[in-house]
């Protein structure tokens, strides 16, 4: 119901997101009561160090996510991300196992993603194929290829450890700033300011909140689609170098196992960022990746197995949505088609 | 015999977030009886008929059905009492045959599909519909989709039906026949209330009229006791003097080029060689029947349809085009303001200056990569200003405005192109009396400023209002054209019918 003259005096909060709002807080204060509880009951779990572990052991799983937002709040979805990452991760590796200058490695492995986020964006925006299909496809395409021409067959393709370039991204940019600590920051920052800044970035919540309008209002739907899945691919390789040079591996069952991906959408969902997109910012990425982050942590140092850990995952996702429909109960007014 | 009315609602209340959408409003209904709603968009009347209907409860106050208290938890509860909705978006099911969706939520456990499709025929031919039961309720037009959601209420015995705008889709005469419709329902016992913009409707076909203003209930009396005028008056709670736009007295046509000039467009079976001219100063309109191909050909001209898109040719000011993306046509000045602006016109949880902001951004920042929010704020607080928009916080999503403000939104954001030629689907639909006359003066003015404006419109007194010149459209082509001098209801309707 829109709210006319009667309640001039009054400002409101902005409706629209305020259910999202609400599941963000719900986290937020999930996250608090885990970090309090966590303290309270695991030995050495509120130290730095373990607050650098915490830090290191999420920055991929941030880098992704921050990919995943921004396809997300576009109305889009980006299946093929961890394939991309692996895909990335290796060319950089056999490129440098062969003996390539690392510069010219980690270009050649960047341009790849360009060429792999715009033939995504492509099939997308120009030939328009439902995002969610297009990104299936290309990710089981890249997988295939990527086992059948570089690894003939095998999973796993081994880095040189000592190779410096492998090093640097497992090691310290400064002394308390891990290079993966500092890649996450810059991909935050850089998600924060292509949202906020840019005119890709408010074109690219036009395109979550109406995409017809957008298209009919004459914004560049279709230039934006390219600079959101080439941003969500450079994400990927971010997170495939800092992931592969910290296992000293590129392995291709975290695509094939899908639990990544996954967890990807789940952090995306949780931080309160509506999978209908136009919603959503920096604050619920760092939300949802928060909770996912402090739960990983002191349950591995509490020995909880990572199957009773997806479980937990599962019952936590169901739980702050039915929180989050009971603090906000929706009726005919406030639903929306295709909300979560 | 005093009687027992089968609605009361007492003192109803309905808040959505602090924001009272009915406030305190009484209502009651009696047997057999037309009551016409008439309000502002958002002054509650969707509200109001929603409580009744069961889709909300109250947030304060109660409802009695034959004078006895009833918390409906769901439609379903309602339906229980008698009570029925047809919706302005109406809830069939598209996949399913007329027949079915009569008898949807009553069939047997086994159902045979001759014994549905007789009911069904049966409840139809009484009701004298000409719809035929094995059609697919999706391939109906808006007039017989809701002579079965009628027919459906019939079926479900309901002794009040509600009927939120059913004339917004109609011709007139289809309209006729809905209002002969309604008093033969009315002669067996039925209740019906009907929300209706067009309040010569309310004035001519009901018993009894409710005024709502701001969620609160103004005035209720038999129909006989208002005017056109003093419905206004209550509605607005001020005088309103309704008059046609300022034209220039001359014709201010420029120059003898057209704009746009448009030749045997055809388009799926929608379109079917259509042919005009528009001129640059002139606001031209295209009357027709819903369905007569006009907004399609409109999206043709826009690049936003192109799989259907089978010949014809377009020149802008002489340039032979051929848009594949409205950003093309938006670029070469072209701005249309589309018939649903929720479907595809504004950003619903944006504000109104990010809105307008959009708009001039879709063409003039197509080269920037940084955008210029202070630019873009200043241009949206100047907006708002010319066309006057009424907001309630600067980052107020547009979905809450009132249907008037969001449709001023939907205008500026394609003004702030600085577009050569305007085309304007039933920019007045849905929007609030006190904004239509707004907006007509901003069509108008467009126009008198030099550029070129198309104005597709249903309703006919504003197509003879605004334009100079008049086109008509019937199943895909241009059918008349009339000059303003020449140009009166009559006519056009003979036209768009025959």
């Amino acid at each position: 119901m829109s709210a006319d003259s009667a309640a001039a005096p009054l400002t409101l909060p902005n409706q629209g997101s305020g259910r999202r709002n609400m599941l963000e807080r719900v986290v937020a204060a999930a996250t608090f009561l885990l970090i309090v509880a966590f303290a309270a009951t695991i030995d050495g779990f509120a130290t730095t160090g373990n607050l650098g572990i915490i830090l290191i052991n999420s920055a991929s799983l941030t880098v992704l996510s921050c990919g995943m937002a921004v396809v997300i709040i576009s109305r889009g979805l980006d299946l093929s991300l961890i394939a991309q990452m692996v895909a990335g991760a290796t060319i950089f590796g056999m490129l440098i196992s062969g003996g390539v200058a690392a510069p010219l490695a980690l270009l050649a492995a960047y341009l790849s993603m360009v060429a792999i986020g715009a033939l995504n964006a492509w099939l997308i925006a120009y030939v328009e194929i439902p995002s969610m299909l297009a990104t299936l496809a290309s990710s089981m395409f890249i997988v295939g290829l990527f086992r059948f021409a570089v690894l003939r067959g095998e999973y796993l393709l081994l880095l040189p450890k000592s190779d410096p370039t492998v090093a640097f991204f497992a090691g310290r940019l400064l002394p308390f700033l891990p290079v993966p600590v500092a890649l996450m920051l810059g991909t935050l920052m850089a998600t924060w300011f292509l949202l906020n800044r840019t005119v890709a970035g408010r074109i690219i919540y036009a395109m979550g909140d109406n995409f017809q309008a957008a298209r009919l209002s004459g914004l560049s739907v279709r230039v934006t689609a390219i600079v959101v899945y080439v941003f969500a691919a450079f994400t990927a390789i971010t997170a495939g170098l800092i992931m592969a040079s910290a296992s000293g591996a590129v392995d291709f069952r975290t695509v094939t196992n899908g639990t990544l991906l996954f967890e990807v959408i789940l952090v995306v969902v949780l931080g309160g960022i509506p999978l209908r997109g136009g919603r959503g910012g920096l604050r619920n990425i760092i939300v949802g990746v928060a909770l996912i982050a402090v739960l990983r942590n002191g349950m591995t140092l509490m020995n909880v197995t990572t199957q009773t850990q997806d479980m937990l995952k599962g019952l936590i996702l169901l739980a702050a949505i039915i929180t989050d429909n009971y603090l906000n109960p929706r009726d005919a007014e406030t639903d929306t088609a295709g909300d979560l | 015999m005093s009687t027992q009315p089968v609605i009361q609602l007492e003192n109803a209340t309905k808040t959505y977030g602090g924001i009272a959408a009915l406030a305190g409003a009484t209502f009651d209904l009696l047997p057999g009886e037309i009551h016409a709603l008439v309000g502002e968009n958002g002054a509650g009347k969707s509200t109001l008929c929603k409580l009744i209907a069961g889709v909300i409860t109250p947030s304060e106050g109660h409802l009695r059905v034959d004078g006895e208290v009833v918390a409906f938890a769901a439609p379903k509860d309602a339906s229980r009492r008698g009570i029925s909705m047809v919706y302005q978006e109406t809830s069939l099911v598209p996949q399913l045959t007329v027949a079915q969706n009569i008898v949807l939520g009553r069939e047997a456990a086994f159902n045979s599909v001759r014994k549905v499709r007789n009911a069904a025929r049966q409840v139809l031919q009484r009701l004298n519909f000409k719809v035929d039961p094995s059609q697919l309720a999706g391939s109906l037009s808006a007039a017989k989709r809701q002579m079965v959601e009628i027919a459906r209420a019939v079926v479900n015995e309901a002794r009040v039906i509600i009927l939120d705008e059913p004339t917004a889709a109609l011709t007139p005469e289809e309209t006729d026949h809905l209002f002969d419709l309604m008093r033969s329902l009315k002669r067996s016992g039925v209740a019906m209330i009907f929300i209706s913009h067009a309040l010569e409707e309310a004035l001519n076909h009901a018993d009894r009229i409710s005024v709502l203003r701001n969620g609160r209930m103004i005035q209720t009396g038999p129909a006989s006791s208002f005017t056109r005028a003093s419905l206004i008056r209550h509605m607005i709670g001020e005088d309103l003097a309704e008059q046609a736009p300022a034209r220039p007295a001359a014709n201010t046509r420029s120059t003898a080029v057209p704009v746009l000039q448009v030749e045997n467009i055809r388009m799926g079976a929608m379109v079917n060689n259509m042919s005009f001219s528009i001129f640059p100063g002139e606001v031209t309109g295209i009357a027709g029947l819903i369905g007569s191909g006009r907004s399609e050909v409109a999206k043709v001209i826009m690049g936003h349809t192109k799989r259907n898109f089978s010949g014809g040719r377009i020149w802008l000011d002489g340039r032979e085009v051929r848009y594949t993306l409205p950003a093309q046509a938006v670029a070469d000045g072209i701005a249309y303001v589309s018939e649903d602006r929720k479907l595809d016109g504004f950003f619903e949880t944006m504000g109104v200056a990010e809105n307008i902001g959009l708009g001039w951004l879709a063409k003039f920042g197509r080269r920037s990569i940084l955008a210029p929010r202070h630019r873009m704020r200043a241009l949206a607080d100047d907006w708002e200003k010319r066309l006057s928009i009424r907001r309630i916080g600067a980052n107020q999503p547009v979905l809450h405005l009132s249907g008037g403000n969001q449709q001023k939104v939907v205008i500026a954001k394609s003004l702030s192109q600085e577009p050569r030629l305007v085309i304007f689907d039933e920019p007045t639909r849905g929007v609030d009396v006190g904004a239509i006359a707004e907006i007509r003066q901003i069509i108008r003015s467009i126009a008198n400023n030099g550029a070129g404006v198309i104005l597709i419109s249903s309703y006919l007194p504003e197509i003879l209002d605004l334009s100079d010149r008049i086109l008509v459209a019937k199943s895909g082509t241009i059918a008349a054209e009339f000059s303003r001098a020449d140009a009166t209801a009559e006519r056009i309707l003979h036209a768009a019918v025959h």
